[in-house]
């Protein structure tokens, strides 16, 4: 009585080089594209679409090869009344599209453009009295938001402004007993949350509050025999879940707990050698987000041809550098 | 097939119509799909109504999206005017190809607001877009936020009533207003189980089926032994649905939550237990009896031990059952985990519990490793009675009889015989070496030794 484990086999002529200029490539033409269909379909959450695309390009040294004249002046008009940011012109502002726009003024040193007084008291106002945060003024409460809320604080420089306790407190009450964390009290571990409230506990300095055993051990049961990671039990690997739980084992000082060279591969296998770009998994189709996580995970793998990245905020640290920040590891 | 401008809006528009059509035509819908179709087909809609499900054609959805995404976008940036049933049937449209387009959702939200639209239309358009995306988070987001609109007004219309009406229609309306509850609560938790089964270990459907316990059935005992009882079926089916599994844990938390909460000194049945905003509304299940008077204090402390080691012992019993008989999966070596750590816990709480009251007679807990059977033999002095034991007559959600407390446990129980196979570290480790010495699947073995470096581990060294 087998059973079939949840997993994907690499075929022995999978890609193993990092084809970086073939990623490069796909990235710069991604945007030309945008009376397409699928570019419609993704609009809703444009302004992540070009996060990830920048900074991929970023950490291959691309940077340049994208108009950045034209991506200011887009944000800028993304900026609404309240302060908020949304995903495009036209749509609702939003915390995830808030944190992605001021990673992209980051990387290009420009958050200026933004009314940044403004943003601040955007973020602020969705706090709530448990220390929550909402995703934007309907009222959803996720601890992906509350990332969301330091990260752009962070990045701005303006921890100060909320209830940094509040806030820890309600993160920490949706930690599990198998040490991970759930977008709610109650809820479910998964390993996106947990790189969420580890990134979020990194910010706030209060790393000591996770047990890095425990979290690390879960974390490494994530790696199945393919060498690529799922997000939660039985789940198939993932391209963006091996960089969630890496990241993660990286916030808590365990990275060394799983099998490197495996998740290498698998990562390497899951590229497209003719269009360029990474899949979730390997002969699926390629898309930005997938290329981001791909090339940031082999970074944080320690590849030599890609700038080191950050693993709290997925961002290269030379960017972070100059702006004199440096989340918290645990060694 | 449509070429030019003019030609696309002219096609556009009519199909939008067809689709609120078919909306008026046949209220019961149950499902939305893409019918694979490359070329239109002459003077055919690509609307396509068969008995309660609504198709598209292919073809022409390329054509459709386009053009009502850009007539919402215009409209929010105010170069557009759009009337209210314009904008109620273009969101419609949009959200049932595109159902993660907060913006679309947010107009549905003011729309609402404004009574151009009532909760319940919004309800069931969320639930068919979820029949072919059930994962869509923005969708499970607006169902989130329709759902405390109808339980504030609700609690608005509650608190009108109380303040100037006669008693009797005070009373019915209430009945009236926590059976809205109760059958909204019960139409949510099939929306999450349909979900669940269009798509495994569905993270949204399922932390959706949390909140709405949380906000919709907090306290509600009962509510809480239903699902647990009607989830049993539903997780023997789907043992890699770690997900469904989860939820399971979340119902015995809170269950042991709830029965541990109530003080000694409360009766279970006083009007403090009473907080869920639905009411309890189906009979108590068998084997608990109808309450009849109050139990003293300490009897209601043991029947509430005896209830806890009870679901305890049944979940071990479920969880060992499908270990064997579904070798392999990591789900349910994580439930057995899961379960055992709170059961570990629940334990030592109980220990100190008990110490620090000077040590209560129903319940001892000194030898250094009791397992659940002795602790269950010790903890049953009290009577049978129901914790949570009001008897209206409706059936608000399905109880899976099969699956209730079997009665002939707790005669076993009052009789002070011992449950097999309850938990302790010895039947844990024991239970691991069964696994390992009979089971050759190398998948079951590596869970089987991880479980226990975990008991020896995370449990062996707490304190």
């Amino acid at each position: 009585m087998g059973t079939q484990v949840k997993d994907v086999i690499i075929k022995p002529d999978a890609t193993s080089t990092l084809l970086l200029d073939k990623h490069a490539d796909y990235i710069a033409a991604y945007g030309s594209k945008k009376d397409d269909y699928e570019y419609t379909l993704s609009e809703y959450l444009r302004m992540s679409g070009i996060y990830w695309g920048l900074t991929v390009m970023d950490l291959m040294g691309q940077l340049h090869r994208m108009n950045r004249q034209e991506i200011i002046d887009f944000i800028k008009a993304c900026q609404h009344e309240c302060g908020g940011i949304s995903a495009s012109i036209g749509h609702d502002p939003h915390l995830l599209y808030t944190l992605s726009a001021v990673q992209i003024l980051c990387l290009y040193d420009s958050v200026d453009a933004l009314d940044v007084d403004k943003v601040v008291e955007y973020i602020k106002g969705l706090q709530q009295e448990d220390g929550s945060f909402a995703g934007d003024k309907w009222g959803e409460i996720d601890t992906r938001f509350s990332f969301c809320a330091v990260a752009t604080l962070a990045l701005l420089g303006k921890m100060d402004t909320i209830n940094v306790d509040k806030a820890v407190e309600f993160v920490l009450s949706c930690m599990n007993f198998d040490g991970g964390f759930g977008c709610r009290p109650g809820s479910e571990s998964h390993a996106g949350q947990i790189y969420c409230c580890s990134g979020f506990l990194s910010l706030t300095g209060q790393l000591h509050q996770v047990n890095a055993d425990l979290l690390g051990w879960w974390l490494c049961e994530r790696q199945l025999p393919s060498g690529g990671l799922n997000g939660r039990p039985e789940k198939l690997p993932d391209v963006c879940y091996s960089w969630w739980v890496l990241a993660s084992l990286k916030i808590i000082g365990r990275i060394h707990w799983i099998d490197k060279a495996k998740l290498r591969s698998f990562i390497l296998a899951c590229q497209d050698e003719e269009t360029g770009g990474f899949a979730d998994r390997p002969g699926d189709m390629v898309d930005p987000f997938h290329t981001l996580f791909g090339v940031a995970g082999l970074s944080l793998l320690g590849d030599e041809q890609i700038k080191p990245v950050n693993p709290v905020l997925c961002m290269p640290e030379d960017v972070l550098q100059r702006i004199n920040l440096q989340p918290d590891l645990l060694s | 097939m449509a070429e030019s401008e003019e030609e696309v809006d002219v096609l556009v528009q009519r199909v939008v119509k067809d689709i609120t059509n078919a909306f008026k035509r046949n209220p019961n819908i149950d499902e939305i799909g893409v019918i694979p179709c490359p070329e239109a087909r002459y003077n055919r809609s690509p609307i396509v109504l068969v008995e309660n499900k609504l198709g598209v054609e292919s073809w022409c959805v390329k054509f459709l999206l386009p053009y009502v995404h850009n007539k919402l976008l215009l409209y929010r940036q105010r170069k557009h005017w759009l009337e209210r049933e314009a904008l109620a049937d273009i969101t419609c449209t949009l959200l049932l190809l595109n159902p993660d387009f907060t913006t679309a959702w947010n107009v549905r939200k003011e729309l609402l607001q404004c009574g151009v639209l009532n909760p319940e239309k919004d309800l069931y358009l969320g639930k068919l877009a979820l029949t072919k995306f059930p994962k869509s988070p923005e969708t499970w987001i607006h169902r989130r936020w329709v759902l405390q609109q109808i339980l504030r007004q609700c609690s608005a219309m509650g608190r009108k009533h109380q303040q100037g009406e006669a008693e009797q229609a005070d009373a019915e309306r209430s009945q009236q207003l926590s059976d809205h509850l109760a059958r909204t609560l019960h139409q949510e938790m099939k929306v999450c189980s349909d979900a669940a089964c269009r798509y495994p270990s569905n993270y949204n459907a399922w932390s959706h089926r949390i909140w709405v316990l949380q906000h919709m059935a907090k306290g509600n005992v009962k509510v809480f032994h239903d699902e647990l009882s009607s989830m049993r079926l539903w997780v023997s089916m789907h043992v890699s649905d770690h997900s469904g599994f989860h939820y399971r844990q979340f119902l015995l938390k809170e269950l042991i939550t709830e029965l541990s909460l109530t003080p000694a000194s409360t009766p279970p049945s006083s009007p403090q237990r009473r907080r869920s905003q639905v009411p309890d509304s189906s009979p108590p299940p068998p084997s608990q009896g109808p309450a009849n008077g109050e139990l003293s204090g300490a009897e209601a402390a043991a029947e509430e031990d005896r209830q806890l080691l009870q679901l305890f012992h049944q979940e071990v019993e479920l969880c060992s059952d499908l270990i064997q008989s579904f070798p392999g999966h990591e789900t349910l070596w994580s439930h057995r985990r899961h379960v055992f750590y709170l059961w570990h816990h629940w334990r030592r709480e109980h220990q100190h519990h008990c110490s620090s009251n000077g040590g209560n007679a129903s319940v001892r807990l000194n030898n250094s490793e009791p397992t659940l059977a002795e602790v269950g033999a010790q903890s049953c002095a009290g009577r049978g009675e129901s914790v949570n034991g009001q008897g209206h007559a409706s059936d608000a959600m399905e109880v899976d009889a099969a699956s209730l407390p079997d009665p002939r446990d707790s005669k076993r129980l009052k009789r002070g015989a011992l449950l097999p196979g309850t938990p302790g570290l010895p039947s844990e480790h024991s239970f691991v070496s069964g696994v390992l010495d009979s089971c050759g699947n190398p998948e079951q073995r590596r869970f089987a030794l991880a479980y226990r470096k975990w008991l020896d581990t995370v449990i062996g060294q707490q304190p």
